[in-house]
């Protein structure tokens, strides 16, 4: 079992967590929609695995390279 | 004995809102698929637009292509100008049957962003709707995420009253469009972003419509030396139409070169106005000492530049552009004043009138760099 970190690639706020701790994700599955700049902007599972941790909630603010999500593989 | 009597009224049916023909983006790198979307009914402070033109922008193309992702599925399109359908209860500024040109750089009024005057920074969610509330547009069950709180590839724009302004009616409504996004962006960043001073040398880099648009706004500056770059001779040859005083095809000559050749020691202000990193780095390459280059272009996500590091020790500077640091509100009616009295050139801007169902075609010209805008239009 490895633990994948999944980074924001941009500065912006959470606006929906589509995703829950638990849940078997596929490569391409999307696990939240930022907000930056106008734009929606999904973090998808970069790896197959189970989400295993959720460190940020809807508004929240994200940094670039902010783990926002981990997963299990 | 007392009675009591209820009258039980029927509840109002709970208003879907239209139904509309929109060109929805499923997967990136796909074609569009014109279907049959919902669209919801105004909010307190929402204004639904019909829309009479919508431009084809290359920014639309970032989003296909993937380089920039954005939640699917979507419906692309962000420029555009058009008829006010009917408006929330809150909203005054606008009534049916209005004219406006739409915008993406929608704004709270109430932020940081906004009260010290760069509004087209506000990134409040409160533009858009929140993810408890009802999507803006939908088909049954399935959200349709809203591009840029527009969405103008559809018959149909719900938007934020903060996302729209008023103009003259006597605009025409397809020259009004490309005011929404290029036009906006390109002059934008030549008088806000930059601050381009009369008699100052100027390159832009890039001549698609934001290029040419920064061009026709240096012109407008009054600059003396505007020289446009460019791969495709017929753009530089309409670059030449807006202002451009020299021309240089990239393609056959070492564009840094030549810049730095023809003023002799460098430009006050380049523009980058395609989103690469090489163009980015040669922007900075033709400054002269104090210089400032400004990025418009969108440079794709994960992308680095590099600069050389002495340079700075010249007082170079480098800067992005977002939608050209814009008031629109302000600049909107002012940009459709100086188009009817013949100093913003937009007849020339315009390729093709084409229809929605066309839109795959008018995104493929657009690949090829070779022809100017195609601009949607809406039967009324």
């Amino acid at each position: 079992m490895a633990k994948v970190e999944v980074l924001s690639e941009v500065t912006g706020n959470v606006w929906k967590i589509t995703a829950n701790v638990g849940d078997m994700l596929a490569v391409g599955d999307v696990i939240m929609i930022l907000e930056s700049m106008k734009m929606e902007i999904p973090v998808e599972a970069p790896v197959p695995g189970k989400l295993v941790e959720l460190p940020v909630r809807e508004e929240d603010s994200v940094d670039e390279d902010q783990v926002v999500a981990v997963l299990e593989t | 004995m007392r009675t009591r009597i209820m009258i039980v009224l029927p509840l109002p049916a709970i208003s879907n809102g239209d139904e509309m023909k929109a060109a929805v983006l499923r997967e990136a790198n796909q074609p569009l698929e014109i279907e049959e979307v919902s669209i919801s009914k105004p909010g307190p402070r929402e204004v639904l637009v019909r829309p009479l033109a919508a431009g084809v922008c290359h920014s639309d193309l970032h989003f296909m292509d993937g380089s920039y992702p954005y939640a699917l599925p979507t419906i692309l399109g962000h420029e555009s100008a058009g008829l006010v359908e009917e408006v929330g209860a809150d909203v005054t500024y606008v009534k049916k049957g209005d004219h406006v040109i739409t915008c993406l750089s929608a704004f709270c009024g109430h932020c940081e962003h906004c009260v010290t005057g760069h509004l087209s920074l506000c990134q409040s969610p409160e533009v858009g709707r929140m993810p408890e509330e009802r999507p803006r547009l939908h088909k049954g069950d399935e959200t349709i995420h809203q591009f840029l709180n527009l969405s103008s590839f559809a018959e149909l724009m719900l938007i934020h009253e903060h996302a729209l302004v008023k103009i003259r009616e006597d605009m025409p409504m397809d020259r009004a469009a490309l005011i929404g996004c290029s036009t906006t962006t390109g002059v934008g960043a030549v008088f806000h972003t930059a601050g381009v001073k009369p008699g100052s040398r100027v390159a832009v880099i890039g001549c698609g419509g934001v290029g040419l648009a920064a061009i026709n706004g240096a012109a407008i500056a009054g600059a003396g030396m505007i020289i446009a770059v460019d791969m495709v001779d017929a753009k530089l040859e309409i670059a030449k139409s807006l202002g451009a005083t020299h021309t240089i095809n990239a393609g056959q000559v070492d564009a840094v070169g030549e810049v730095r050749e023809l003023t002799q020691g460098g430009c006050h202000y380049t523009f980058e106005a395609i989103g690469l990193k090489a163009t980015t780095e040669q922007a900075w390459q033709m400054l002269a000492p104090g210089g400032a280059a400004t990025v418009i272009g969108m440079i794709p996500v994960g992308t680095m530049v590099e600069l050389h590091g002495v340079d700075f020790l010249a007082e170079k500077k480098i800067q992005g552009s977002n939608m050209g640091s814009n008031r629109f509100r302000v600049d909107m009616p002012r940009f459709v004043d100086f188009y009817l009295n013949g100093k913003l050139h937009l007849d020339q801007m315009i390729s093709r009138h084409i229809k929605l169902s066309d839109v795959n075609d008018a995104l493929a010209a657009l690949k090829t760099g070779e022809e100017a805008r195609h601009v949607i239009m809406f039967d009324q």
